[in-house]
């Protein structure tokens, strides 16, 4: 096993003391002499046509400085990826309540809000859809524009995943289930909303501080909206305050208005979001009906399964192709089937709009396919693990996709791990016949994988810049971004793991765009893989030129150099100071700056067929919960939780660590308590006194171990952590209620009524909520 | 109108409207960032501050209550040396800080735990935080880091301790 002096061991987070200290500027705390405030007005409808808008009144309330229309952007503000249907600002109609309409830039907030207020915006209704369910209905409203190919309006995509014929194969399965599940919307809910802040240069151009996960993309899409050329355009990396997958499209959004407003009034223009601006504005994760099926012969072999699944888009694309993409390959679950049929249709509604967050699709439906195998383990009377462990994907394995596992499959041994230190067999037995009508206790599983970076979505690469500078410190940089995930700590455990040198030497700066590389976005846990092996390749680049110094300074060969710590060591075993190298490499008029590229290996899907290799590699993980049931309330406490992950390698520990626990927690809230209702297209959570995260006192104390199967292309091996860690654990928590209640709830989350009464109670909310949190109602 | 307080051990004295947060007074008139603005509504607990000692959310207190008492921000924990003090730096340690965004208030909290109950139980150390949310960590480093901090306090003479 190689012997590291950084790798996987404990190290200090590098930008914890001034987060520590209160030091850390968000962007909220930028204050720039001469800066305005701006305030955007946001959609009171869900679905409606903008007949009227006239922004002069605006301009006439004392303090403000510039109003910007849809009419303000070039080709009309229009965005997005894979499908280009949004705008910086509402297009001719709006289809979502809190879509920007206009934005106001004025010398205080009050002034920006009362400028808001002046406009004289004129909203027609239109009929919405609401349902998913009856989206494609042949009558229903139509809220996109018309396609090319003749599909109806509200179609957007569909997925699937294909293994020769399911249906026949069930039919001869003596154990078949089949049942549908549902999952909710989910708010990020990262403590830091939204802001961008816009200055204008004197070139004509403007630079972006943003809270922001993908700089990149954000300069492209501000030079195509603004009309600059992208050299004019700067994007700027501050402190970011969680994200969680939810800072891209509203923060394109805010920062092409600051920008544009900037650029109007030629002074720096801040926009930050109140709380119930962001709620009500922002994407959620999408919210799936999945009807499953699964056939197994009574000895517990699974052989067949088929998945339909049905994704709520909301008004926008958004990420939702993509998403349903990435469900569609994780739908079925880490086993091995004879045949397998998945199909994963998305849609427009009016609900808001969903885009990316943690987990990205294989949440979703790692909550239905992991309770559906449980519900088939009991119905042949095997107990849950036995049975995930019969039927789960191992080196060697073909995956119901087509892909042969050749590497790096850590899923039976998590299982196993995960076992043996919950204590799984002694507590599963003592709570199967308990009678009490007052509190219960259960325990439940559920195993997960997940593909490693983007996969079939899009290429994959990243890079990085190095540079020694002149105090004998080294200058790193990442095209991606850490948005509290920890990346910029393994990028710099890396570089110093490759150099041999003090990892205090390193300063790892945030992406700016006119330092760093473009590396894609700073999505699908790919920044240690991606990032950290740009990182590594740009260090060992550099290394290369300083051995090359060493030698010449030792006067000796290449592989005759050793290390001492920091120093270089000859033949004669004198110790070369690191520094002296450095110094004899400017002598030799080396250049001591370098740069990096890691592309991913190449994979490659077919959608047509719904086969083929979809990622390159996947991460594996098992969780179990045990929950307490109080049977007179409902109420569901998680007592203790258990995760064994395999990231591959563990770079930086702490960092692991954290990560499982806050994906624990993110999924505990899914299971229990996160509900997103949207009616009659009005989010009724506005704030965090009825969107109820997870406190302190929600979560317990959580057991997380790593089992590291190494894969050959990651850097020290390693795969990915951060969106895992959350996808297994609400599936766990709904497997242990059904053993403690003998009830299953195959809707989340499961809440009071749904755990006490066993079905919803009636939650039709009025408009008011959301439009107080506008400041409109 | 004038509110006059003592801010982190000095007297501060300070014009500002009677109708204002004492979120408000510290962001934006006496541009003390590191106190941050979560939810506003009293939830979140990222505006954490101390007031005579004890735990207050920032935006639920007018600024003019402030007056004649004694208000500690994150600004106001430091080591003797100007560093970070012993719960920071266990903070740092224990890997409780992920975005960061929290930070500030979850120190307080500890702060004023500790002040209270100088050797919490975890769980009482979880109760303690239930007022202050965190989205990344999961709480459990956090916990880590106060306990921690306690352990050390009691093994250390107090006067040591935080200025």
């Amino acid at each position: 096993m190689a012997q590291y002096t950084q790798i996987g061991k404990p190290a200090r987070r590098v930008d914890a003391l001034e987060k520590v200290t209160g030091k850390a500027k968000y962007l909220a705390d930028y204050h720039l002499p001469g800066m305005l405030y701006a305030r955007a007005l946001r959609s009171e409808l869900p679905h409606a046509r903008i007949v009227r808008l006239d922004t002069a009144p605006a301009l006439a309330i004392p303090g403000v400085r510039a109003v910007i229309t849809n009419a303000d952007f070039s080709d009309r503000g229009s965005y997005g990826f894979p499908v280009k249907d949004q705008y910086m600002m509402a297009c001719e109609k709006v289809r979502h309540v809190g879509e920007a309409i206009a934005a106001v830039a004025a010398e205080t907030p009050e002034a920006a809000l009362a400028g808001v207020a002046a406009i004289i915006c004129e909203l027609e209704p239109l009929p919405a859809v609401f349902d998913p369910e009856h989206a494609l209905d042949p009558g229903a409203p139509q809220i996109g524009p018309s396609r090319p190919d003749g599909k109806h309006p509200n179609f957007l995509d569909r997925e699937i995943v294909h293994k020769d014929d399911p249906v026949t194969v069930l039919a001869q399965c003596p154990v078949v289930l089949d049942e549908v599940y549902a999952t909710c919307h989910q708010e990020h809910a990262y403590l830091e909303t939204e802001g961008a802040l816009a200055v204008p240069t004197p070139e004509g151009g403007v630079t972006v501080y943003a809270s922001n996960q993908s700089p990149f993309i954000l300069q492209g899409n501000l030079a195509n909206v603004l009309g600059l050329p992208s050299n004019l355009v700067r994007a700027i990396q501050p402190p970011v305050g969680g994200s969680f997958g939810g800072k891209d499209d509203l923060n394109y959004e805010s920062s092409a208005q600051v920008a544009a407003l900037a650029l109007k009034t030629h002074r720096p223009v801040r926009m930050t979001f109140p709380r119930e601006e962001s709620m009500i504005a922002s994407y959620k994760r999408d919210a799936m009906r999945m009807h499953v099926r699964l056939g197994a012969e009574r000895d517990g072999t699974l052989r067949a399964c088929t998945f339909e699944g049905l994704l709520d888009s909301g008004a926008y694309a958004s990420q939702s192709v993509f998403t349903a993409w990435r469900a569609s390959i994780h739908a079925m679950g880490a086993y091995k089937y004879d045949a397998c049929d998945v199909e994963i249709n998305c849609v427009y509604t009016n609900n808001g709009y969903s885009g990316a967050f943690r987990g990205f699709g294989n949440t979703e439906v790692c909550a239905a396919i992991e309770q559906a195998i449980d519900e088939v383990a009991d119905a042949v009377a095997m107990d849950a693990i036995d049975f995930r462990l019969k039927n789960c994907l191992r080196v060697g394995d073909e995956t119901p996709h087509g892909q042969l596992l050749t590497e790096s499959v850590g899923l039976p041994d998590c299982l196993r791990t995960v076992r043996r230190i919950s204590d799984w067999d002694r507590k599963r037995r003592e709570y199967a016949g308990q009678t009490s009508n007052e509190v219960r206790r259960g325990i439940g599983v559920a195993a997960l994988f997940h593909g490693t970076s983007l996969g079939a979505e899009g290429s994959d690469y990243a890079a990085s810049t190095i540079s020694v500078e002149h105090d004998y410190s080294i200058t790193l940089t990442s095209g991606l971004t850490d948005y509290g995930t920890g990346s910029r700590t393994v990028y710099t455990m890396i570089v110093a793991e490759e150099l041999g040198i003090n990892p205090e030497r390193v300063r790892m700066l945030r992406p700016d765009t006119n330092t760093a590389l473009e590396s894609g976005p700073t999505v699908a846990s790919r920044s240690t893989i991606l990032g950290g092996n740009a990182a590594r390749v740009a260090a060992r680049n550099l290394a290369q030129v300083l051995d090359l110094a060493a030698a010449d300074l030792l006067g000796c060969d290449l592989h005759q150099l050793i290390r001492s710590q920091e120093s270089y060591v000859g033949p004669s075993e004198e110790l070369m100071p690191w520094t002296r190298v450095v110094d004899h490499a400017r002598e030799m008029g080396l250049s001591l700056s370098a740069h990096g590229q890691w592309t991913a290996p190449k994979i490659r899907w077919d959608h047509h067929d719904g086969r083929g290799t979809p990622y390159f590699a996947y991460h594996f993980g098992a969780h179990v919960a045990e929950v307490e049931v109080d049977l007179r309330t409902g109420k569901v406490q998680v007592v203790g939780f258990w995760a064994v992950h395999d990231p591959g390698k563990v770079i930086f520990p702490q960092g692991a660590y954290g990560q499982v626990y806050g994906g624990v927690g993110q999924g505990l809230g899914y299971a229990l308590m996160e509900q997103v209702t949207f009616a009659n297209g009005y989010l009724q959570e506005t704030n965090f006194d009825e969107y109820l995260i997870p406190t302190a006192l929600d979560i317990p104390e959580i057991h997380a171990q790593f089992v590291e199967a190494e894969f050959s292309q990651g850097p020290y091996g390693a795969k990915n952590v951060a969106e895992p860690a959350l996808v297994p654990a609400a599936p766990a928590i709904l497997n242990a209620i059904a053993q403690a209640t003998g009830r299953r709830i195959r809707t989340l989350p499961a809440n009071l009524e749904r755990v006490l009464l066993g079905h919803d109670l009636p939650r039709e909310g009025p408009s008011r909520q959301c439009k107080r949190g506008l400041r409109i109602g | 109108m004038q509110i006059e307080f003592r801010l982190n051990g000095q007297p501060a004295a300070v014009e500002a409207p009677p109708d204002i947060t004492l979120l408000d007074l510290l962001r934006d008139r006496l541009h003390l960032t590191g106190t941050k603005e979560g939810c506003s509504v009293g939830e979140c607990g990222a505006c954490s501050v101390l007031i005579d000692g004890q735990l207050y959310n920032s935006c639920l207190v007018l600024a003019p209550q402030v007056e004649g008492r004694e208000v500690i921000t994150i600004e106001g924990i430091t080591a003797p040396d100007g560093g970070p003090n012993d719960l920071q730096e266990n903070f740092i340690v224990h890997g409780a800080v992920q975005c960061g965004f929290c930070i500030p208030g979850m120190v307080l909290a500890g702060e004023a735990l500790l002040r209270r109950k100088p050797n919490p139980t975890r769980a009482e150390i979880r109760a303690g935080l239930a007022g202050n949310l965190c989205r990344c960590t999961g709480y459990q480093h956090i916990v880590d880091a106060i306990e921690a901090t306690a352990r050390q306090r009691l093994s250390v003479p107090a006067d040591a301790l935080i200025s």
